[in-house]
């Protein structure tokens, strides 16, 4: 057992009302700067939709993340001999379009305009060039099914629905959309880290936070294809690239970071996991349907006091697992399995989780009157507007299991909590959803408290740092002690 | 912490590298030197190439104006003196090159050498003493590899073709750095001039290369029988060689292009694009 700390991520999409409030905190702070002005390092799509850059979760596209072929791990955008070819052009890269072109206003236009007929617009100006354009894209273009002909249409997520299934989603009235917040997912099998020539990207030892050594940088760019969230960007400007930072400068301070601090809807939680990082590699090979419970096997128990043995003797602080004790992601993610991981078939085992949409309303018109309780009691997950099928190639890797179950339980805590709350569901029915949805009325209140009720404090449970330990793991804290002191890191050219 | 080398050592190094080198150069044999400057224009009693027959110059000429002429010889055609003047018609307007590292007292040991030479019987430096029969196809043929580069060079020096052309090379012809070597023969009037130039090819270019990769005899003969039997068929190299090479260059561009083309085949093009078009055109058909 070789056991690290992660800071991981639980995004509850019941909760998200789209409002980009997350993106434009997490802009404001780190990307709004010269050849950053398009990235997103947070950004926020609908779904069905094509999302941003456009189509990203086309590999066969894209080319992004892992295929295990052979009992072997490779890259599908790179590798040794390819990195050789490819160094100076790397022929996966997104284009400016797939992202899209930053703009601003020619504000001054309205003040400066001369005088005419027709009232003076502040035109859109390219941020990369400065010269006037036509916008034709933009980060969230398809918003709220925005153009939905052309991007919800064509969400790739949609393969294997059949004919009937994909009118519906956009039928008249049977509408349906969702949101789906984005982050890096700093997963535990990063392409990005893998790809990379100079070694510039790296996992934080003390918080599995996935960084950018923007000193290593040399901008060839194989993060940006071989990463299939497309959350690595080049800045045009520095000629480098950058990636979410998980805010890890406040994390060090206590504080959550941007996006989930200034989140609207609460639908954000972080906290650590432990992990058994030795069996990464066999984890990350393994077939399809096995990956998501093989990637939650990996997550331990902290209460073991095996684990918290391995822990201490693999230098993880006691605070540090304290705070894993406490950490809400451990419960959505193990205890309660109701968050899965984005994309699992891309297998970079993503350590955000996402606990699956219930949209839209779970009643049922028959014969002109509302319906909501019928025998089978969970039958409106399966006829909800939202195939399961496109959910479970969100969630699932293409397999339903995982996201029925965690759907399910929602469900029936749901039904749990109106019968208390509202009484128009017997407690017989609700104890019976309980115990289909394989859920007890503990585990239902606390997965009620969470969701609902959840305080600041209880939704990001950030650990102790530990710089100060954390340091020694690169640089020996006392290695100019009792050397030139003064503030020397190499010695004058005098004295003796 | 001390610097590792100080400024004194470093000094004391540069002294050291400096004097290594003028010993060198002293230490040179007068021999080596008139072999690797002069002898592709003059012998010692091998008769006129360019230059004219060294033997016996002591005689012909007071040593003071010998050792002044050797130091700066257009200096001494400039101030018009007649001999200078003489020499230079007698060798059809060639001037004699200022050679590099020469000085009063090299000039000194350089007329010693000579007027010993010119004593024995047989000097070293009589020259090369090639023959007047008419050269076997033979000898011409295996002049042609030597020059192409299939025969290397015995001691290692570069081929002819890779800065010199010929006429009916084959292919794209020869380099073009050096001139054109048709009708080189022609040029150096003959095959004693020729095979003294190879013998120690003084050009500015050549002369530091095979300072230290001479030709060797067996090799120079069937190069003068190539070069002599090129400029006997007469008329420069007028091939179409630049057209070919145009040609060339832009099949070689589009074959290229096509390469890559089909190497990186499933390489990231556009997706927003293309999607937007396919939805726009979707009514029309």
């Amino acid at each position: 057992m070789n056991v690290r700390s992660q800071v991981a991520m639980v995004f509850h999409l019941d909760k998200c009302i789209g409002c980009h409030t997350c993106s434009i905190a997490c802009k404001n702070i780190w990307t709004d700067r010269k050849g950053a002005e398009y990235m997103w390092w947070n950004n926020v799509e609908t779904k069905p939709g094509t999302g941003y850059p456009t189509a990203w979760e086309d590999q066969e596209k894209y080319n992004g993340g892992w295929e295990a072929q052979n009992g072997d791990l490779r890259l599908k955008s790179t590798s040794k001999t390819k990195t050789v070819f490819n160094i100076f052009h790397h022929p996966h890269v997104p284009t400016m379009d797939d992202y899209y072109e930053p703009w601003t206003y020619d504000y001054q236009h309205l003040f400066n305009a001369p005088e005419g007929a027709d009232q003076p617009t502040a035109r859109p100006l390219s941020m990369v060039t400065g010269e006037l354009i036509n916008i034709k894209a933009g980060p969230n273009w398809d918003d709220d099914l925005g153009g939905s002909p052309v991007y919800a249409e064509n969400d790739p997520n949609l393969k294997g629905l059949d004919a009937a299934q994909r009118e519906q989603l956009s039928a008249i009235e049977r509408l349906v959309f969702f949101y789906f917040p984005r982050i890096c997912n700093h997963c535990l099998n990063p392409a990005c880290v893998a790809s990379c020539p100079s070694g510039a990207l790296y996992k934080r030892g003390e918080d599995g936070i996935v960084l950018l050594d923007q000193n290593r940088c040399r901008g060839w760019r194989s993060c940006v294809a071989a990463c299939p969230y497309k959350k690595t960007f080049f800045n045009w400007f520095t000629g480098k690239s950058e990636k979410c930072i998980l805010c890890f400068p406040r994390l060090e301070t206590g504080q959550a970071p941007a996006c989930f601090h200034s989140c609207v809807g609460r639908i954000r939680y972080l906290g650590v996991l432990l992990y058994d990082a030795e069996r990464l590699e066999r984890v990350a090979k393994l077939p399809l349907e096995e990956l998501i419970e093989a990637q939650r096997s990996m997550i331990l128990d902290p209460f073991d006091p095996e684990v918290i043995a391995a822990a201490r003797a693999n230098g993880i602080h006691d605070s540090v697992i304290a705070s894993a004790q406490k950490s809400p992601v451990y419960k959505f993610v193990k205890v309660w399995k109701i968050a899965l991981p984005p994309h699992i078939e891309f297998r970079t085992l993503p350590m955000l989780f996402y606990v699956p949409p219930m949209a839209p309303v779970m009643a049922r018109k028959e014969n002109g009157s509302v319906h909501n309780i019928s025998e089978d009691l969970f039958h409106d997950i399966d006829d909800a507007r939202v195939p399961m099928k496109f959910l479970a190639n969100l969630f699932g890797g293409g397999h339903e299991g995982k996201v029925r179950y965690a759907l399910r339980k929602q469900k029936a805590v749901r039904w749990y909590r109106r019968s208390l709350t509202v009484g128009d569901v017997d407690a017989e029915t609700a104890d019976r959803m309980l115990h289909e949805a394989d859920c007890t009325r503990e585990e239902a209140e606390a997965i009620y408290r969470l969701t609902s009720l959840c305080t600041f404090d209880e939704r990001f449970v950030i650990p102790p740092m530990h710089r100060e330990e954390a340091i020694e793991m690169m640089a020996d804290p006392l290695e100019h002690k009792q050397n030139v002191g003064f503030g020397f890191l190499t010695g004058p050219r005098r004295g003796l | 912490m001390k610097e590792p080398v100080g400024r004194r050592k470093r000094i004391g190094i540069c002294c050291g590298v400096l004097l290594a080198a003028a010993c060198r150069a002293w230490g040179q044999e007068p021999a080596d030197f008139f072999r690797e400057n002069c002898t592709s224009c003059h012998t010692i009693g091998g008769g006129r190439l360019t230059g004219p027959d060294l033997k016996g110059v002591q005689d012909r000429k007071e040593r003071e104006w010998l050792v002044r002429f050797l130091s700066n010889p257009q200096a001494m055609l400039d101030s018009g003196d007649p001999y200078a003047q003489k020499l230079q018609q007698e060798a059809r307007g060639v001037v004699m090159p200022a050679i590099s590292g020469m000085n009063r007292n090299r000039a000194e040991s350089l007329l010693n050498l000579i007027a010993a030479e010119s004593k024995l019987e047989k000097s070293q430096f009589i020259g090369l003493q090639i023959t007047d029969r008419p050269f076997t196809s033979a000898e011409i043929a295996q002049g042609k590899t030597v020059f192409l580069g299939i025969q290397h060079l015995v001691k290692g020096g570069p081929s002819c073709v890779s800065c010199h052309t010929a006429r009916d090379l084959g292919g794209l012809g020869g380099g073009k750095l050096g001139p054109d070597l048709t009708l080189v023969f022609e040029r150096l009037e003959g095959r004693k001039q020729l095979a003294a130039w190879l013998t120690a090819p003084p050009g500015p270019t050549m002369s530091p290369i095979f300072k230290r990769h001479a030709l060797q005899s067996e090799e120079i003969l069937p190069l003068v029988a190539f070069l002599e039997d090129e400029a006997k068929k007469g008329g420069e190299d007028q091939s179409a060689a630049p057209l070919t090479f145009l040609l060339l260059g832009l099949g070689g561009a589009a074959f290229s292009l096509v390469m890559f083309d089909s190497a990186w085949k499933a390489r990231f093009r556009a997706v927003r694009k293309p999607l937007v078009l396919s939805s726009t055109h979707r009514g029309e058909e």
